[in-house]
Order: C-alpha cells, then structure tokens, then sequence
C-alpha cells in the first residue's frame, strides 16, 4: 500500500487545540456530557461550534473550546452508513465484556457500576470541552455555548479543580510526549505526528487506519481527499480521544502506606512513608523521579525528566521494576535489548498524550492520615488522553503494562498505584527483594468512554450531514 | 504393554476441581536422568459434516472445564504442556476447491521415558485417559471406528493413522518438562516465603551467606531435595543426534551448492516477479469475527491462537516457485527452532510458549499455525511487527492474500494495520484449549530455572548478588 502524499508541516488550523496545549493557563475546566435529542438543531449547533473551536493555531488568551464525538453521537448525525470504517475499538467503545476484562473495569470498576458511560446510564453521544481563566467566565462560555437551541441534553457536567499535584500529592503529567511540527524538545520524548493526529506518518512511518467516506458523500467537497483511495478523509487531522473518570481514595492510599511503614511498635515513620509512596509512584511528591534521586528529594526547582532506566537502575533498587511511572512509560528497559535505540523506539509506538484534569476538594496526606475528607465528597482524576490508534496505544499501556502481574518478568505484581486490589509490589534490594502483599485498590472507575476528535473540517462535514 | 507410571483416568488421581494439578498428580521422578524432549502430538482428521454442530457443542462442554472435564481431562495427562481441539468448518480454496470440516488436535507432551515410539506411547496414555470421551470426539470423524468396534486399540488404531507431523515445531526451551516446570515454580515460592517469614534476621547476612542460608532450607526440606541436584540432561543419543542435525543441514547445503547456487539468482527473481503481481488487498476482519475471538482471549497471563488458511485467503500460492519456497522455509523453521532458538528466545522474541505450522491436506496447500504466548494479542503482534518480521514474511508471504512482500523478507509484516488485519482475518477460535501451568509466564519459567541453578556450584560474591535479585 502506498503511503498518503502527506505535506510537510501540520495543518494547525485544522487541528483541535487540545492537540497542542493542554491549556494550563485556563485554571477554570468543564467538561460536559451531552446526548444529541434533536438531530438537526444538533447538527446546526455543531457546524456553529466549528467556527469557535480553539485551533492549534494560536495561544487562545481567555478561553478555549474543544469538541469529541462517541460513536453513537456520530450514528445520531447521520454517519451511520460509515461508521464501518472506524476501528472496531471504537465503535465497540469501552465497555464490550472482554474489553472491560483487558482494562482491569471489572468487580466494583465495572461498566454496570459506572455513574456515566456504563450500560444502564444514558449514552455519551458528544464531549464538550470548555476553559476559561475564572468560574464566571467559564459559566458564561456554557451559558453562551449550549443555549435550548442546540437540540442537546446535558447528561453530566464534570467539573475540574486545578492544581500541579493529583490528589495522592504527587506532581503528575510531567512525562509527556512531543508532537513532532507542534513542539520541540528532547529526542526520546520527540515522537511523530501520526501516533496522535490522524493522516500523518507514526513511528511505523505508516499512516494509521483512519475513517474515509466515498467522495459521493461529501458533495460539498468540504473534506481532504485521501491520495490513495480517493475516498474524502474524514479522519485526517483527528484523534482519538480516551475519557475516564478516576476516582482517588487519599485516606486509603496513606493509610495502607502508614501502616506498611510502621515500627513493630506500630509507630508511623512519615520518612518511610513517603519514601514507599515515592516507591509506588516512581517520583518523590515534587516529582523528581527516583531513578535520578533515590536518596530523597533535591529540592531542584524544575525536576528534569530526562532520564533512561538500563544505564542508572537495571534492576529497579533505585525505583522499584514495577512502579506506576516504569510501567506506564518503560521508556529504553522494554525486551529485547534493554538499554538500546531498539527499545526506546518500542516505547515511543505505546505514548500517550495526557490531557486531563483533577475533580474534587483536595486533601492533604496528614488529614487523610486522620480520617478528614470524608464529608466533601468524591476525588479523583478526570484522565484524558489521545491517541490515534487505540488498541496499540491506550489499551496496550492500560493492559499489557499498567494492569499485567506479569510485567517485565514480575510474577503478581499489577500497577501499585492503580492496578487492581490484591497484588503485591516487589521492592528490589540488596541483598534480596522485599515484598509488600495485598495492596488495596486505590483507584475506582467511575465512567468512562471513546471519542473522535475530530479535525475543524471533519467537524463541518458531520454538521453538514443532516442537513 | 502398559506403563505402571500411566495415569488413569480415576477418581482419586484427579486433581481437585478448579485447582490446577498438585506435585503429587506428576509421575514419579524415576529414570528422569535424560531430559525429556518435548514432542508436537498432531491429529488432523475430517469431520462428518453433518455432525459439525454437534461435536462443537462437546467441545464446547470440554473447553469450559478443560483440565477436569469428564470427557477428556487434560489434567489426567501430566506430561502435557497445552493441548487443544480445533474444529474448523468447511472452507473453499483459492480456486473455488472444497475443503471438508477437520478436526485438530494438538499437544505439546513430554517424551515418557524408556518408550519405543515416544507418540505411540502418548497416544495410549490418552486413549487410557479418555476412554470412551475419544469417541464423544473423534467419533464425529470420518474412518472412526464404528461404536461398537471402538475399543481401547480401535481408537489408538484411529488416532496413529490420524497423526500427522507438524512441518515445523517450536518450543520455548528443548528438553524442559511440566514436571520441571512445576516444582521450580513451587521452589521459588517456598524460598520467598522463607525470606519473607525470616526477613529481619537474613537480611543482617551478606549476600554469601544469605546463599548459604537459603541452600540449608531448601537441603532441610525433604519435598525440595531435587531441587539441589541440575535438571536432566540430554541423554548421549540425544546429543548425538542434535550434532547430527545442527551439521547435516548445512553440509548438505554445502554439499549441493555447485547446483544451488547457480539456481538461486533465477529463483529470486521468479519470486520478485510474483511477488510485484501477487494480490494482497487489506481486508479488515468483520467486528463479530473480531468479537467472538476476544472473547476467549485474556482470561490469564497466557493466550492461544491460531491462524487457518480459509475462505480463499492463507492457502500457498500456486505454482512450483512458491511451494518450494515455503517448503524450504519451513524446513529453516524447524531447524533453527531445534538447533538455534532452543533456549527461551525466538530471535528477540521471549513470550512464546510453543508453536508449530501443519498441513491440513496432502496436497501441502491448506496450513494452521498454532502458537501459545504471554500477554495481549496486541502486543504478541507488535513483537511480530517489531522483531521477527522477517520471519514471519519468509513464510506466512507464500500464502494468498498476505500484504506484500520484496525479496521474501522484506515489507509484509511491517506494514503494521494490513497485517494485524491479515492475521486476526485468519484467526479461528480453539474450542478446547489446555493450559498445564495457566499462571506462568516463559519469563517466569525461566527465572525460576535460574534460581534452581543457583542453588548449586561455586559463584562470586557479585554473582551470588545478581543470583539474589532474581527471587
């Protein structure tokens, strides 16, 4: 198969901004869920919202707005004839049974049990994104969006709150990979564009399957034409976007490392206590990572990231073999030749481009420790992420490595920090390894789904079906 | 002639429901000085077509309890790696040629000891095992004894003419029992759960003596004794034969390069030219395909696959180029799987259990692959993708409808969607699938060698530490 004549440079203008920033100058978030009651006015809501996206063009100064569709939300539009040439893995979306078996959604994490996205809750057709710099001006950008004209009904409004840290107090989102033509940066984290944005070339130098649709049905000639089929491209410049909601149980998670730290005297050692943490994590709370600071923490202002497991810490004494960071980025330790350009070039085809945001009043580990945060509610973490094939990238990560007993030569350890209950975490040692049994579950599923985000003219192209 | 050491299919030999097969369920340890080579038991026999649906429905029945089942527990057969039971439905070649319902089974055993035909020997102890649950099976077959004829020897009489050798066989590691597999994973526990009860006063020792206090456990633990001694070795015959073999492929290559060489260039161009003009369209399998084979996938750390040539697609290319081609890669496979990969890696790969390539017809156009592998299906295709590509073009490429190859080794599975599309295309489920150690990765089997094997000899101090990292 020839590969498509792709131009140089990426088309920002057609791209979603989300693709680019993750807008952490807009403090204010908002996503909302909502389900399409009303095809046409839908449909005209959306070709308007085409016109407001946020675009990967420029800084959006005082608010931005971005848009994905479920499979059903594009069904509603009337793609119905097309949505065979979406990949299986999204049109099954994220609930099928054996995909639940594979991302660990199972017992109390199950679909059935989720309070949106699941079997018997309302089906997520569309996922509006919406930032702004304060509360008001978001709920003005709401107000203003979703009037009684779109033809929408909101089924959830999920709200962010802000901060550096996740709520267990670690610094998150620091390992992020680099759009090749969007930013520039470190070789290893550099990956290519079509690992993320559709129609462009990934780490196989290949162009990942996309949806096209027969040039006939787009008489208005609004998408890009497909140079090898002839099809009109309605994939190129999307993505794939991945929603779950997290939720965080802090008291747990501090208490069962108190008390995994105690003396035999049953005193706590907050010393050993952060550093198992830390263990867990892979990163000290500032997030500096374990493997260039295994001591403790240096108090470096902007930890780097910059770091390789083989050279610094082979064997995980430095940071444990199964920490949540080595599983979720295993970056040059994968097989089969540990320490080579061969095993970051695996890594790279299994990144993820992060994008979510924090939900909840946060709590700190001492009053967790003492039994507070108990009365305000649910925390936890509204994960996003994109990708432009999930089965290689999301689901791989979330399977082969997050949720595997087995990873890396392992024999029942799952992710630590968000794996399922009942698992071990080896601790390596010298002069032997140490293992800390039966951790609980600190982290539950509570909804969750799979989008299309798509290009601004793919967007217009699904407004334009209906009519 | 019967082996006191057959395990019948009693009641009290069975395992516990649910539970996989204890130490007492393996044969005893004797005449366990030679290793036992694994063989790939593999009966293809066609399936009456009107009783296909019926006989589906036993599998079915045997694959929901394959160890335990009371038709044929695998779990009775303890010198079994994997089995499974695959029947495939009818199916039309390339040219419109009909190909009749066939039901595989495959086995992955180790060679009994002090038998004269090592397969004849397994093939009595399964029809021992099964007993009449054979019939509730290959009774569907065409040239199955008739009900009443089928008597212990009617039935070995069935399965010996039905058993066939695979063209090319792989195991993670030649010569490494279930019985060994086993016990060195109840070693390993039993050191963990000595360090973790003793950790406050061994961990004041160093890393020798912390060796030594390790070696005394195991020396005081009758159950563990073995586990001081090195597993079997080759016996001499063995050995014999695998210099044998390692030298005679290449010197009878040596021997015919006056012919070959000259033929090779001419060869390699008829096949460039095929390969420009073969048809290799990217066909994405249909979602209920995809669904009904995810659903057995991901139970536990292992999976199974199998990939059939059907519909046309998968079957050897006509003509005498790429037959010979892909009987002479073939051939490559077997000898670097006995020869070269015979220890825990397949060219970078190191999660595959088992595999092998059969022919279904004696025409040598209709193959399966059957392979047994650790983690997701996805990413046992990334390591296809990403490390054996080659391999995996120089023989899946001969078949129809492959993406497309240059030079044999090069394109094909690099072209990463149309050829995790090819192969989930050509996927079939296994009705019955046999796991003898379900919860064991190749890694952890491995590792778990290698602690055994550090229990004896001498070693450095900076040996005896990387030893201690392994447990």
């Amino acid at each position: 198969m020839a590969p498509a004549d792709l131009s140089s440079g990426l088309e920002r203008d057609d791209l979603q901004g989300l693709l680019a920033s993750g807008y952490g100058h807009l403090r204010e978030a908002r996503y909302l869920l909502l389900a399409i009651d009303d095809q046409t006015r839908a449909a005209a809501w959306l070709g308007r919202l085409a016109g407001e996206l946020t675009t990967a063009r420029a800084k959006s100064e005082h608010s931005a707005v971005n848009v994905a569709l479920a499979a059903s939300g594009l069904a509603k539009l009337g793609l119905a004839p097309e949505l065979g040439r979406f990949p299986d893995r999204f049109l099954d979306g994220m609930t099928a049974p054996h995909r639940s078996r594979a991302l660990g959604d199972v017992e109390a994490d199950a679909p059935e049990n989720w309070s949106w996205g699941g079997p018997t809750t309302t089906p997520v057709d569309l996922l509006l994104l919406l930032y702004a710099e304060d509360k008001d001006a978001l709920a003005a950008l709401e107000q203003r969006l979703t009037g009684v004209e779109a033809g929408l009904e909101v089924i959830q409004r999920l709200d962010t709150e802000w901060s550096e840290r996740e709520h267990f107090g670690f610094r998150d989102g620091i390992a992020q990979p680099l759009v090749e033509g969007l930013r520039e940066g470190s070789r290893d984290d550099t990956i290519r564009a079509g690992e993320f944005v559709l129609g462009h070339r990934n780490e196989h130098g290949q162009v990942t399957d996309r949806p096209l649709v027969g040039r006939a049905a787009d008489p208005a000639g609004i998408l890009p034409t497909d140079p090898v089929t002839g099809d009109a491209d309605l994939g190129r410049n999307g993505s794939y976007l991945v929603l779950r909601q997290l939720s965080q149980d802090v008291g747990r998670f501090w208490t069962f490392v108190d008390r995994a730290t105690s003396g035999a005297d049953g005193r706590s050692d907050p010393e050993e206590r952060v550093r198992l943490a830390a263990r867990i994590v892979g990163r000290w709370p500032d997030g500096e990572p374990l493997v260039l600071a295994p001591d403790g923490p240096t108090d470096a202002q902007r930890p780097s990231d910059e770091f390789r497991y083989h050279d610094l810490d082979p064997d995980g004494l430095r940071c444990p073999l199964g920490a949540h960071i080595r599983r979720a980025h295993p970056r040059d330790m994968l097989d089969p030749d540990p320490g080579s350009e061969r095993s970051i070039a695996i890594d790279k085809r299994h990144r993820l481009l992060r994008r979510g945001r924090g939900y909840g009043v946060p709590i700190s580990a001492a009053s967790a420790l003492d039994g507070g945060g108990g009365d305000d509610g649910e925390r936890g973490l509204h994960f996003i992420c994109m990708c432009a094939n999930i089965a290689r990238q999301f689901e791989f990560v979330q399977h082969t490595w997050l949720n595997s007993p087995k990873f890396h030569g392992l024999y029942d350890d799952a992710d630590p920090l968000v794996g399922p209950a009942g698992r071990s975490l080896t601790l390596q040692a010298t002069p032997v390894s140490r293992r800390v049994k039966d951790l609980p579950s600190f982290v539950g599923v509570r909804g969750g789904a799979y989008f299309f985000l798509p290009g601004v003219r793919a967007l217009r192209y699904l407004a334009s079906i209906a009519r | 002639m019967k082996n006191a050491q057959i395990v019948g299919p009693s009641a009290t030999r069975r395992p516990a429901p649910g539970k996989t097969t204890a130490s007492a369920d393996l044969p005893a340890p004797a005449a366990e000085r030679r290793a036992a080579r694994q063989i790939a038991i593999t009966i293809v026999a066609d399936i009456k077509r009107r009783r296909l649906a019926a006989l589906k429905r036993t599998l079915e029945t045997i694959g929901a309890d394959p160890a335990n089942n009371a038709i044929v527990p695998f779990a009775a057969l303890p010198r079994t790696h994997f089995a499974r039971l695959v029947a495939l439905d009818a199916t039309e070649g390339p040219a419109g040629e009909v190909f009749e319902p066939q039901l595989v089974y495959l086995a992955d055993v180790d060679e009994p000891p002090d038998a004269e035909s090592a397969l004849g020997r397994c093939l009595e102890e399964l029809v021992d095992v099964a007993g009449a649950g054979l019939d509730r099976v290959f009774g569907a077959c065409v040239g199955y004894p008739a009900p009443s004829r089928a008597t212990p020897a009617g039935r070995l009489a069935f399965l010996r003419e039905h058993s066939v050798d695979p063209a090319a066989a792989y195991v993670n590691t030649v010569g490494r029992s279930v019985r060994q597999i086993r016990q060195e994973d109840q070693l390993r526990v039993a050191i963990c759960g000595f360090l973790d009860e003793r950790r406050a006063a061994l961990c004041e020792l160093g890393a020798v003596e912390l060796r030594c206090a390790i070696q005394d456990f195991v020396a005081a633990r009758a159950e563990l004794a073995w586990a001081l001694s090195a597993p079997p070795s080759p016996g001499l015959t063995d050995r014999v034969r695998d210099v044998a073999g390692l030298i005679a492929l290449p010197a009878g290559l040596l021997a015919l390069s006056p012919v070959l060489l000259p033929a090779l260039v001419p060869f390699a161009l008829a096949l460039r030219r095929e390969e420009a003009s073969d048809p290799a369209p990217h066909v994405v399998p249909s979602r209920d395909h995809v669904l009904r084979l995810a659903e057995q996938e991901d139970h536990g750390p292992q999976n199974q696959f199998n990939a059939v040539a059907s519909d046309g697609v998968g079957f050897v290319k006509p003509g005498i180029v790429r037959r010979v081609t892909a009987e002479v890669v073939l051939r490559g496979i077997d000898y670097a799987a006995r020869h070269i990969y015979d220890h825990a890696n397949l060219g970078g790969v190191k999660t595959i259990h088992t595999a092998r390539w059969v022919f279904l017809d004696d025409g040598r156009r209709r193959m399966i692959f059957a392979s047994n592998y650790d983690g997701s299906l996805e990413a046992y295709n990334d390591d296809f993708v990403d490390k054996v590509w080659w391999g995996l073009n120089a023989v899946f490429s001969n078949g129809t409808g492959f993406p497309a190859t240059r030079w044999l080794f090069f394109g094909g599975a690099r072209q990463e969607q149309p050829f995790k599309d090819y192969l989930r295309g050509r996927q079939v489920p296994s009705q019955v699938w046999y796991s003898s150690y379900p919860g064991l990765t190749t890694l952890n089997i491995e590792n778990n060698a290698r602690i055994r094997a550090g229990l004896r000899g001498d070693m450095s101090g900076e040996e005896v530490e990387q030893w201690l990292r392994r447990i």
